[in-house]
């Protein structure tokens, strides 16, 4: 314990003595930090949008013209048992009819001389937002259309396959993003720690003549590598709070559509970039450490 | 309490020391001397664990030394206290800070840290310097830091390689006189010098060493 208040006590004052370097070194782990929190940031705000548009997005079960409502009913039970379908609409011919006269709005009067409705009955059905995956969505609407009563299924699968694609490539570039900072992060506290390392050669040599363990002559490092780490997060951290109210309190002067996508960063961000921060430096000194020839 | 048995130590292919055997008891005070070179520096270092012997056995206050294992070396070292000839001080820590890092690498309580420093200061007529740096010492002074740093932990042995080696001869006589003071309380002392005059007529041991063995020895 009192090792440990030693040792950060040395590691404060290692960190101020070498000001310098690791003012370079927390702007480097901040501005890494504050890519990947910003990066994070869009692509949780993409993908809140992406379910809100993937909400909306149905398939159309077209019903045989003539199907007898005892039929459409047993069509009906058997969406409402399927556990993929979240929810199961009727819309029924005249409704349908209605519906298109809304949309002809003052041209609607050239349905009036249609002497029965050419609309035909059917059921709207949102599946799980998990399930919204190009080939599941497919092998789902060709289950359906072979079903009794069933005349033909319909549903965007070119915006799908799209909506798809970006989601997708959100996920990776978040994932190889990520990767490349964490790796970046460990890099440059790996660097400092092990420059703090020779430049303190012979303090080191020093203290192991005089009997000092092993662990009393890294925890000072891992500690400044851990002191690097939440100082880099804060900034990156309080950078991209910075950047957000400015972006914020612009767009709405300029662009208050823009700030319905971009308002929301969660608070979990700004908390956790410290730490996140803080676990990549304790790595890389970490590894810097081992490498001490004891 | 430092026991060498044939002890050879071989640095690329150059026999520094042969077959070097003797014996110290507790409480001794002795003396290792020899011409520049012979190897005196590389004896202490044998005793501290600084260096490992190519043949031969070392005990030291009960530790063998070829047994130890890096992850003990630490132990063994605080019972041997060191006064190393290039004085080893952290010029970014002033005396205070110097001499507490030995008792530091203990994890003691920072109060009795701070008696003790401040007790052996004393001893070694330091305290008024105890917030100087090493480097705004004199040489007598940054010597007596050094010593007190080798003696605050209470060491079980005290080694010192040519503790007067820049010294002027009053300078000399009060570094000895500390030496005597230490190895009256109890603490085995063993000195490496070139300077006969630290020994002649003081009737303590000496180990003369030259072409890397043992010349012959005189005891009290
Ligand atoms: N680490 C080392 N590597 C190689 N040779 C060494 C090393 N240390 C000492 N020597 C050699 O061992 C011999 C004895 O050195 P040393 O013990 O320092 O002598 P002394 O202290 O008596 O002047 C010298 O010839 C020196 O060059
Ligand atoms: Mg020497």
């Amino acid at each position: 314990m009192r090792v440990l208040l030693y040792s950060i006590q040395s590691a404060l004052k290692n960190i101020w003595a070498e000001k310098w370097i690791n003012l370079l070194t927390t702007l480097s782990v901040g501005i890494g930090l504050l890519i990947l929190s910003a990066f994070i940031t869009v692509s949780l705000n993409m993908d809140s949008v992406l379910k809100k548009w993937s909400r909306s997005f149905g398939i159309v079960v077209y019903l045989d013209d003539q199907i007898s409502a005892e039929a459409t009913g047993t069509v009906r039970d058997l969406f409402k048992q399927d556990a993929d379908i979240m929810e199961v609409n009727y819309i029924s011919e005249d409704e349908a009819l209605s519906e298109l006269r809304d949309i002809l709005g003052a041209d609607a009067s050239i349905l009036d001389d249609l002497e029965q409705n050419p609309l035909p009955s059917s059921f709207e059905l949102k599946l799980k937002s998990s399930l919204l995956e190009p080939v599941f969505v497919k092998k789902k609407a060709e289950t359906i259309v072979k079903m009794p009563g069933v005349a033909d299924v319909q549903y965007g699968e070119k915006w799908l396959a799209s909506l798809n694609t970006v989601s997708r490539i959100m996920k990776a570039s978040t994932i190889f993003l990520g990767g490349a900072i964490f790796i970046a992060i460990i890099f440059i506290t790996y660097n400092t720690i092990k420059i703090f390392f020779y430049r303190r050669k012979e303090e080191i040599e020093t203290l192991k003549l005089l009997g000092a363990t092993k662990s009393f002559i890294r925890l000072p490092f891992l500690l400044e590598g851990l002191v690097l780490g939440v100082i880099g997060g804060i900034i990156g951290s309080l950078t991209l709070y910075g950047i957000h109210s400015l972006i914020v309190a612009k767009s709405i002067d300029f662009m208050p559509s823009v700030r319905a996508i971009i308002i929301s960063i969660p608070d979990e961000i700004f908390l956790s970039v410290p730490f996140v921060g803080a676990f990549m430096s304790f790595i890389g000194s970490f590894i810097a450490v081992g490498k001490i020839r004891y | 309490m430092i026991e060498f048995s044939d002890v050879s130590k071989i640095y690329d292919n150059d026999i520094v020391l042969k077959d070097i055997s003797f014996t110290i008891n507790k409480g001794d005070l002795a003396f290792v001397t020899g011409p520049s070179g012979v190897g005196k520096t590389t004896l202490l270092k044998l005793i501290y664990a600084g260096a490992i012997p190519d043949e031969g056995n070392i005990t030291v206050a009960g530790w063998e030394i070829r047994k130890l294992q890096q992850r003990t070396i630490p132990y063994l070292r605080r019972h041997v206290g060191v006064v190393f000839q290039d004085f080893r001080l952290l010029n970014n820590k002033n005396v205070f800070d110097n001499v507490a890092l030995a008792l530091r690498i203990h994890n003691m309580h920072p109060k009795e840290i701070r008696d003790d420093v401040n007790a052996v200061l004393k001893d070694v007529k330091l305290q008024h310097k105890s917030h100087s740096f090493p480097d705004h010492l004199s040489g007598g002074e940054q010597q007596r830091v050094v010593i007190a740093r080798a003696m605050v932990s209470k060491p079980t042995v005290l080694l010192a390689d040519e503790p007067t080696g820049n010294l002027d001869s009053a300078n000399s006589k009060i570094i000895m006189d500390l030496f005597k003071e230490i190895n009256a309380r109890g603490t085995t002392v063993l000195i490496a010098t070139h300077n006969e005059s630290l020994f002649q007529q003081s009737g303590r041991r000496v180990i003369y060493l030259k072409d890397s063995s043992i010349e012959m020895e005189i005891s009290k």
